[in-house]
Protein backbone atom coordinates (compact mmCIF):
# COMPACT_ATOMS: atom_id res chain seq x y z
CA UNK A 1 0.00 0.00 0.00
CA UNK A 2 1.82 3.23 -0.55
CA UNK A 3 -0.28 6.70 -0.68
CA UNK A 4 1.58 9.65 -1.96
CA UNK A 5 0.86 13.34 -0.88
CA UNK A 6 3.04 16.25 -0.89
CA UNK A 7 0.61 18.29 1.34
CA UNK A 8 2.24 18.27 4.83
CA UNK A 9 -1.00 18.82 7.17
CA UNK A 10 -2.75 16.59 9.63
CA UNK A 11 -4.93 15.13 6.32
CA UNK A 12 -2.97 12.83 4.62
CA UNK A 13 -1.73 11.31 7.54
CA UNK A 14 -5.08 10.53 8.57
CA UNK A 15 -5.58 8.94 5.58
CA UNK A 16 -3.05 6.56 5.94
CA UNK A 17 -3.19 6.12 10.01
CA UNK A 18 -6.56 5.70 9.68
CA UNK A 19 -6.11 3.12 7.01
CA UNK A 20 -3.83 1.28 9.29
CA UNK A 21 -5.88 1.64 12.42
CA UNK A 22 -9.10 -0.16 10.60
CA UNK A 23 -7.12 -2.75 8.72
CA UNK A 24 -5.40 -3.41 12.71
CA UNK A 25 -2.51 -3.64 11.51
CA UNK A 26 0.95 -4.99 12.96
CA UNK A 27 3.92 -3.25 11.58
CA UNK A 28 4.82 -0.35 10.61
CA UNK A 29 3.96 2.52 8.77
CA UNK A 30 6.95 4.47 7.28
CA UNK A 31 6.93 8.61 6.58
CA UNK A 32 9.22 9.79 4.22
CA UNK A 33 9.10 13.49 4.14
CA UNK A 34 10.67 15.95 6.57
CA UNK A 35 11.69 14.97 9.15
CA UNK A 36 9.76 11.83 8.41
CA UNK A 37 10.00 8.27 10.27
CA UNK A 38 8.32 5.41 11.05
CA UNK A 39 5.23 4.64 13.21
CA UNK A 40 4.44 1.25 14.74
CA UNK A 41 1.69 -0.58 15.22
CA UNK A 42 -0.23 -3.31 16.96
CA UNK A 43 -3.64 -4.19 16.33
CA UNK A 44 -4.35 -0.75 14.84
CA UNK A 45 -2.83 1.37 17.54
CA UNK A 46 0.05 3.04 17.58
CA UNK A 47 2.83 1.66 20.34
CA UNK A 48 6.02 3.54 19.30
CA UNK A 49 7.24 6.29 16.59
CA UNK A 50 10.64 6.50 15.92
CA UNK A 51 11.60 9.84 13.90
CA UNK A 52 14.38 12.37 14.08
CA UNK A 53 12.19 14.68 14.71
CA UNK A 54 11.39 14.22 18.46
CA UNK A 55 13.20 12.88 21.88
CA UNK A 56 12.36 9.29 21.59
CA UNK A 57 11.46 7.95 25.37
CA UNK A 58 14.51 6.44 26.02
CA UNK A 59 15.91 10.69 25.05
CA UNK A 60 13.48 12.14 27.30
CA UNK A 61 14.71 9.91 30.30
CA UNK A 62 18.33 9.86 30.27
CA UNK A 63 18.68 13.40 29.23
CA UNK A 64 16.30 14.94 31.67
CA UNK A 65 18.18 12.86 34.13
CA UNK A 66 15.04 11.20 35.09
CA UNK A 67 16.93 7.76 34.70
CA UNK A 68 20.81 8.03 34.82
CA UNK A 69 22.58 6.04 32.55
CA UNK A 70 24.45 3.69 34.58
CA UNK A 71 21.01 2.80 35.62
CA UNK A 72 19.48 2.89 31.93
CA UNK A 73 22.54 0.30 30.64
CA UNK A 74 22.05 -2.80 34.09
CA UNK A 75 18.32 -2.23 33.34
CA UNK A 76 18.89 -3.65 29.87
CA UNK A 77 21.60 -5.77 30.38
CA UNK A 78 19.35 -7.55 32.64
CA UNK A 79 16.44 -7.19 30.87
CA UNK A 80 18.10 -8.42 27.49
CA UNK A 81 19.45 -11.70 29.84
CA UNK A 82 16.14 -12.16 31.56
CA UNK A 83 14.10 -12.28 28.15
CA UNK A 84 11.69 -9.61 29.62
CA UNK A 85 10.72 -6.48 28.62
CA UNK A 86 12.53 -3.01 30.03
CA UNK A 87 9.45 -1.32 31.17
CA UNK A 88 9.00 -3.99 33.60
CA UNK A 89 12.65 -3.89 34.49
CA UNK A 90 12.62 -0.42 35.22
CA UNK A 91 9.68 -0.91 37.61
CA UNK A 92 11.18 -3.71 38.94
CA UNK A 93 14.21 -1.34 39.89
CA UNK A 94 12.22 0.87 40.95
CA UNK A 95 13.81 3.28 38.51
CA UNK A 96 10.23 4.52 37.19
CA UNK A 97 6.79 3.91 38.65
CA UNK A 98 4.39 1.83 35.95
CA UNK A 99 1.82 4.80 35.97
CA UNK A 100 4.54 7.42 35.51
CA UNK A 101 6.15 5.32 32.72
CA UNK A 102 2.68 5.22 30.85
CA UNK A 103 2.30 9.17 30.72
CA UNK A 104 6.00 9.62 29.44
CA UNK A 105 5.47 6.94 26.95
CA UNK A 106 1.90 8.53 25.40
CA UNK A 107 3.17 11.83 25.70
CA UNK A 108 6.44 10.52 23.39
CA UNK A 109 4.16 9.32 21.11
CA UNK A 110 1.92 12.19 20.76
CA UNK A 111 4.70 14.54 20.50
CA UNK A 112 6.27 12.43 17.11
CA UNK A 113 2.79 12.38 15.84
CA UNK A 114 2.95 16.18 16.27
CA UNK A 115 6.16 17.05 14.67
CA UNK A 116 5.50 14.85 12.20
CA UNK A 117 1.80 16.32 11.02
CA UNK A 118 3.78 19.47 11.44
CA UNK A 119 6.18 18.67 9.02
CA UNK A 120 6.31 17.38 5.40
CA UNK A 121 4.86 13.80 4.19
CA UNK A 122 5.75 12.86 1.14
CA UNK A 123 5.44 9.11 1.30
CA UNK A 124 3.92 6.55 3.10
CA UNK A 125 4.30 2.34 3.17
CA UNK A 126 3.11 0.12 5.55
CA UNK A 127 4.86 -2.96 6.43
CA UNK A 128 3.34 -5.70 8.02
CA UNK A 129 5.55 -7.52 10.35
CA UNK A 130 6.71 -7.65 14.07
CA UNK A 131 9.23 -5.48 15.80
CA UNK A 132 10.78 -5.56 18.90
CA UNK A 133 11.03 -2.27 20.64
CA UNK A 134 13.17 -0.85 23.72
CA UNK A 135 9.85 0.18 25.30
CA UNK A 136 6.64 -0.13 23.20
CA UNK A 137 3.54 1.81 24.67
CA UNK A 138 1.36 -0.71 25.78
CA UNK A 139 -1.78 -0.60 25.61
CA UNK A 140 -1.25 1.83 22.34
CA UNK A 141 -2.94 4.78 21.62
CA UNK A 142 -6.27 5.05 19.14
CA UNK A 143 -4.92 7.08 16.09
CA UNK A 144 -8.07 9.27 16.21
CA UNK A 145 -6.74 10.44 20.02
CA UNK A 146 -3.54 11.12 17.87
CA UNK A 147 -4.59 13.20 15.32
CA UNK A 148 -7.21 15.42 17.48
CA UNK A 149 -4.46 16.01 20.00
CA UNK A 150 -1.43 16.84 17.03
CA UNK A 151 -4.97 19.25 15.56
CA UNK A 152 -4.93 20.43 18.92
CA UNK A 153 -1.30 21.28 19.30
CA UNK A 154 -1.08 22.93 15.48
CA UNK A 155 -3.54 24.98 16.62
CA UNK A 156 -2.60 26.24 19.66
CA UNK A 157 0.51 27.23 18.08
CA UNK A 158 -1.33 28.92 15.20
CA UNK A 159 -2.15 31.66 17.59
CA UNK A 160 1.55 31.80 19.51
CA UNK A 161 4.29 33.80 18.31
CA UNK A 162 7.30 31.11 17.84
CA UNK A 163 10.31 31.37 16.23
CA UNK A 164 12.89 28.48 15.84
CA UNK A 165 15.76 30.35 16.98
CA UNK A 166 16.13 32.72 19.92
CA UNK A 167 18.21 34.06 21.76
CA UNK A 168 18.19 35.47 25.52
CA UNK A 169 17.01 39.38 25.71
CA UNK A 170 20.04 40.68 27.13
CA UNK A 171 22.88 38.11 28.23
CA UNK A 172 22.53 38.93 32.03
CA UNK A 173 18.83 37.62 32.15
CA UNK A 174 20.89 34.25 30.57
CA UNK A 175 22.54 34.22 33.82
CA UNK A 176 20.70 35.64 36.81
CA UNK A 177 17.08 35.33 36.36
CA UNK A 178 15.65 32.69 38.32
CA UNK A 179 12.40 31.68 36.80
CA UNK A 180 11.81 28.15 37.87
CA UNK A 181 10.11 25.14 36.31
CA UNK A 182 12.96 24.33 33.52
CA UNK A 183 12.78 27.86 32.38
CA UNK A 184 16.04 28.57 33.35
CA UNK A 185 17.78 25.45 31.45
CA UNK A 186 15.93 26.70 28.27
CA UNK A 187 17.04 30.34 28.68
CA UNK A 188 20.19 28.80 28.92
CA UNK A 189 20.59 27.16 26.10
CA UNK A 190 18.48 29.57 23.62
CA UNK A 191 21.60 30.84 21.83
CA UNK A 192 20.23 31.88 18.41
CA UNK A 193 21.45 28.90 17.01
CA UNK A 194 19.83 26.07 18.36
CA UNK A 195 16.72 25.04 17.38
CA UNK A 196 13.56 24.34 18.99
CA UNK A 197 14.12 20.59 18.44
CA UNK A 198 18.13 20.83 19.41
CA UNK A 199 16.67 22.41 22.83
CA UNK A 200 14.00 19.64 23.03
CA UNK A 201 16.68 16.93 22.56
CA UNK A 202 19.10 18.31 25.25
CA UNK A 203 16.80 18.53 27.82
CA UNK A 204 15.21 15.53 27.23
CA UNK A 205 11.80 17.18 26.98
CA UNK A 206 8.67 17.24 24.06
CA UNK A 207 9.13 19.15 21.30
CA UNK A 208 6.26 20.64 21.67
CA UNK A 209 6.37 21.59 25.57
CA UNK A 210 9.56 23.32 24.10
CA UNK A 211 8.20 25.23 21.43
CA UNK A 212 5.37 26.33 24.37
CA UNK A 213 7.77 27.31 26.79
CA UNK A 214 10.20 28.91 24.55
CA UNK A 215 6.68 30.95 23.08
CA UNK A 216 6.10 31.85 26.71
CA UNK A 217 9.42 32.93 27.30
CA UNK A 218 9.54 35.10 24.29
CA UNK A 219 6.43 36.74 25.05
CA UNK A 220 7.44 37.36 29.01
CA UNK A 221 10.23 39.17 26.72
CA UNK A 222 13.01 36.83 28.33
CA UNK A 223 13.65 35.47 24.57
CA UNK A 224 13.91 38.00 21.29
CA UNK A 225 14.43 37.08 17.35
CA UNK A 226 18.10 35.66 17.07
CA UNK A 227 18.99 38.59 14.84
CA UNK A 228 17.83 41.61 16.95
CA UNK A 229 20.24 41.26 19.76
CA UNK A 230 23.75 40.94 19.44
CA UNK A 231 24.51 40.44 15.66
CA UNK A 232 26.53 37.03 14.89
CA UNK A 233 28.21 36.20 12.33
CA UNK A 234 27.42 38.41 8.80
CA UNK A 235 24.34 36.29 7.54
CA UNK A 236 23.34 36.12 3.83
CA UNK A 237 19.87 36.91 4.48
CA UNK A 238 18.10 38.51 6.70
CA UNK A 239 15.93 37.24 9.56
CA UNK A 240 12.55 36.24 8.69
CA UNK A 241 9.44 35.92 10.77
CA UNK A 242 8.94 32.12 10.28
CA UNK A 243 5.42 31.74 9.04
CA UNK A 244 3.09 30.50 11.37
CA UNK A 245 2.06 27.26 9.77
CA UNK A 246 2.99 24.86 9.72
CA UNK A 247 3.26 24.90 13.46
CA UNK A 248 6.71 23.30 13.53
CA UNK A 249 9.39 26.44 12.67
CA UNK A 250 12.07 24.99 10.41
CA UNK A 251 15.97 25.65 9.45
CA UNK A 252 16.47 28.99 8.16
CA UNK A 253 19.52 29.72 6.19
CA UNK A 254 21.75 30.22 9.24
CA UNK A 255 25.81 31.55 9.48
CA UNK A 256 28.07 29.41 7.49
CA UNK A 257 29.21 26.99 10.22
CA UNK A 258 25.56 25.39 10.22
CA UNK A 259 25.65 25.56 6.49
CA UNK A 260 28.98 23.89 6.05
CA UNK A 261 28.06 20.81 8.84
CA UNK A 262 24.90 19.79 7.17
CA UNK A 263 25.57 20.66 3.44
CA UNK A 264 21.37 20.83 2.89
CA UNK A 265 18.94 23.15 2.33
CA UNK A 266 17.35 25.95 4.15
CA UNK A 267 13.93 24.02 5.56
CA UNK A 268 16.00 20.91 5.81
CA UNK A 269 15.75 19.83 9.87
CA UNK A 270 18.59 18.80 11.49
CA UNK A 271 18.88 14.97 10.64
CA UNK A 272 21.34 14.17 13.46
CA UNK A 273 20.34 10.22 14.65
CA UNK A 274 18.74 11.05 18.23
CA UNK A 275 20.98 7.99 19.17
CA UNK A 276 24.30 10.26 18.89
CA UNK A 277 22.65 11.95 22.19
CA UNK A 278 22.10 9.21 24.24
CA UNK A 279 25.89 8.96 25.12
CA UNK A 280 26.86 11.62 24.54
CA UNK A 281 31.22 12.24 25.66
CA UNK A 282 31.97 15.28 27.21
CA UNK A 283 33.25 18.33 25.00
CA UNK A 284 30.96 16.85 22.26
CA UNK A 285 27.74 17.39 23.81
CA UNK A 286 25.63 18.98 21.09
CA UNK A 287 23.29 20.28 23.39
CA UNK A 288 25.69 22.41 25.33
CA UNK B 1 -9.21 -11.89 37.31
CA UNK B 2 -8.03 -8.88 35.41
CA UNK B 3 -4.67 -9.14 37.47
CA UNK B 4 -3.80 -12.68 36.17
CA UNK B 5 -4.75 -11.87 32.47
CA UNK B 6 -2.27 -9.18 32.72
CA UNK B 7 0.40 -11.15 34.35
CA UNK B 8 -0.23 -13.72 31.40
CA UNK B 9 0.04 -11.28 28.66
CA UNK B 10 3.15 -9.49 29.79
CA UNK B 11 5.10 -12.96 30.74
CA UNK B 12 4.70 -13.66 26.35
CA UNK B 13 5.44 -10.88 24.70
CA UNK B 14 8.72 -9.64 25.39
CA UNK B 15 9.18 -6.59 24.14
CA UNK B 16 7.34 -7.91 20.68
CA UNK B 17 4.56 -5.13 19.82
CA UNK B 18 2.85 -7.14 17.77
CA UNK B 19 2.26 -10.06 19.61
CA UNK B 20 1.59 -7.27 22.61
CA UNK B 21 -2.17 -7.95 22.45
CA UNK B 22 -3.83 -11.08 22.28
CA UNK B 23 -7.36 -11.39 20.58
CA UNK B 24 -10.24 -10.83 23.23
CA UNK B 25 -7.55 -9.62 25.62
CA UNK B 26 -6.50 -6.20 26.69
CA UNK B 27 -3.45 -5.42 28.20
CA UNK B 28 -4.64 -3.24 31.12
CA UNK B 29 -3.85 0.45 31.05
CA UNK B 30 -2.31 1.46 34.72
CA UNK B 31 -3.90 5.25 34.39
CA UNK B 32 -7.17 4.03 33.14
CA UNK B 33 -6.94 1.41 36.38
CA UNK B 34 -6.30 4.32 38.58
CA UNK B 35 -8.62 6.38 37.17
CA UNK B 36 -11.01 3.85 37.62
CA UNK B 37 -10.44 3.68 41.31
CA UNK B 38 -11.37 7.56 41.69
CA UNK B 39 -14.78 7.26 39.66
CA UNK B 40 -15.53 5.00 42.79
CA UNK B 41 -15.50 7.78 44.67
CA UNK B 42 -19.09 9.21 45.93
CA UNK B 43 -20.40 12.14 43.60
CA UNK B 44 -17.30 12.15 41.23
CA UNK B 45 -18.51 12.38 37.61
CA UNK B 46 -15.28 12.07 35.66
CA UNK B 47 -11.79 12.34 36.23
CA UNK B 48 -8.66 12.61 34.38
CA UNK B 49 -5.26 12.66 34.18
CA UNK B 50 -3.32 16.02 32.20
CA UNK B 51 0.02 16.84 31.53
CA UNK B 52 1.14 20.19 32.20
CA UNK B 53 3.89 21.00 30.13
CA UNK B 54 1.60 20.02 27.18
CA UNK B 55 -2.25 20.75 28.28
CA UNK B 56 -2.84 16.99 26.92
CA UNK B 57 -5.20 14.53 28.63
CA UNK B 58 -2.97 11.59 28.96
CA UNK B 59 -5.97 9.58 30.07
CA UNK B 60 -9.83 10.01 30.71
CA UNK B 61 -12.88 8.21 32.84
CA UNK B 62 -16.21 8.62 33.45
CA UNK B 63 -18.26 11.28 30.80
CA UNK B 64 -16.50 14.30 29.97
CA UNK B 65 -17.71 17.36 27.38
CA UNK B 66 -16.65 17.31 23.94
CA UNK B 67 -14.66 20.05 24.57
CA UNK B 68 -12.63 18.72 27.14
CA UNK B 69 -9.67 18.71 25.52
CA UNK B 70 -9.55 22.63 25.38
CA UNK B 71 -10.93 22.99 28.68
CA UNK B 72 -7.97 20.47 30.04
CA UNK B 73 -5.15 22.61 28.48
CA UNK B 74 -6.75 25.55 30.03
CA UNK B 75 -6.32 23.89 33.45
CA UNK B 76 -3.13 23.36 32.72
CA UNK B 77 -2.19 26.94 32.13
CA UNK B 78 -4.05 27.92 35.25
CA UNK B 79 -1.77 25.58 36.84
CA UNK B 80 1.21 26.96 36.00
CA UNK B 81 0.30 30.83 36.64
CA UNK B 82 -0.46 29.61 40.01
CA UNK B 83 2.37 28.08 40.19
CA UNK B 84 4.39 31.68 39.21
CA UNK B 85 1.90 33.48 41.52
CA UNK B 86 3.72 31.35 44.64
CA UNK B 87 6.82 33.53 43.83
CA UNK B 88 10.12 32.38 43.50
CA UNK B 89 11.76 29.31 45.36
CA UNK B 90 8.26 29.00 46.35
CA UNK B 91 8.38 29.55 50.33
CA UNK B 92 4.59 28.64 51.40
CA UNK B 93 5.48 25.21 49.77
CA UNK B 94 4.62 23.85 46.06
CA UNK B 95 1.26 23.83 44.37
CA UNK B 96 -0.92 21.06 45.70
CA UNK B 97 -4.43 21.54 44.61
CA UNK B 98 -6.31 23.89 42.31
CA UNK B 99 -9.99 23.60 43.46
CA UNK B 100 -13.18 25.58 41.25
CA UNK B 101 -16.29 26.05 43.40
CA UNK B 102 -19.49 26.52 41.06
CA UNK B 103 -23.05 26.20 42.78
CA UNK B 104 -23.66 22.56 41.63
CA UNK B 105 -20.09 21.58 40.51
CA UNK B 106 -16.33 21.28 42.25
CA UNK B 107 -13.53 20.91 40.03
CA UNK B 108 -10.31 19.64 41.69
CA UNK B 109 -6.53 19.42 40.20
CA UNK B 110 -4.48 17.72 42.24
CA UNK B 111 -0.94 18.12 41.50
CA UNK B 112 1.08 14.91 40.83
CA UNK B 113 4.68 15.11 41.14
CA UNK B 114 5.82 14.01 38.09
CA UNK B 115 9.99 13.99 38.25
CA UNK B 116 9.46 14.23 34.26
CA UNK B 117 8.65 17.30 32.43
CA UNK B 118 6.26 19.93 34.53
CA UNK B 119 4.27 17.24 36.82
CA UNK B 120 0.44 15.56 36.13
CA UNK B 121 -2.69 17.10 37.29
CA UNK B 122 -5.11 14.57 38.46
CA UNK B 123 -8.57 16.46 37.68
CA UNK B 124 -11.92 15.51 39.28
CA UNK B 125 -15.49 16.31 38.84
CA UNK B 126 -17.40 16.04 41.32
CA UNK B 127 -21.20 16.50 41.81
CA UNK B 128 -21.60 18.76 44.88
CA UNK B 129 -25.06 17.70 45.73
CA UNK B 130 -23.98 13.85 45.57
CA UNK B 131 -20.30 14.38 47.12
CA UNK B 132 -18.39 15.14 50.27
CA UNK B 133 -15.61 18.11 48.98
CA UNK B 134 -13.50 17.12 51.71
CA UNK B 135 -14.02 13.36 51.82
CA UNK B 136 -13.58 13.49 48.02
CA UNK B 137 -10.35 15.54 48.67
CA UNK B 138 -8.69 13.35 50.94
CA UNK B 139 -9.59 10.09 49.16
CA UNK B 140 -8.09 11.81 45.87
CA UNK B 141 -5.05 12.38 48.19
CA UNK B 142 -5.02 8.98 49.23
CA UNK B 143 -5.09 7.62 45.45
CA UNK B 144 -3.08 10.20 43.91
CA UNK B 145 0.62 8.32 45.01
CA UNK B 146 -0.32 5.19 43.47
CA UNK B 147 -1.09 6.86 40.02
CA UNK B 148 2.22 7.28 39.01
CA UNK B 149 3.62 4.47 40.94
Amino acid sequence: MTVTSDDGSVGPLREALGVCAAAGMSGALRVTGRPGGAIHFADGQVVAIETPGAPSPEVLLLRSHRVTESDWDAAFAAAAVAGRPMSTELVARQLMGAGELEILLRTAVADAIFVLASGTVEEYRAEPGQLEFVLPLQPGAETDWLLAEASRRIRVLATLPHQDRVVAASAMSADSVRLGDGQDEILALADGRRTTRDIAFALGRGVYATTLALARLRAAGQLVTASSRAPGPAQGQPAQEQPVRPALPRRQPEPARQERRHRLPSRTPDLRAPLSLLRPRSGRDPGS
Amino acid sequence: MAALIRVDVYSSVRGVASRSRRRGEEIVSSLTESLRQVMAVDGVRGAALIDIATGMVVAAAGGQAEDFPAAAAGLADEARMTRALLGPGRPGGQLEEVSVFTKGRLHLAKVLDSRLGDGVLLFIDLDRARGNMALASLRAAQLAPAILA
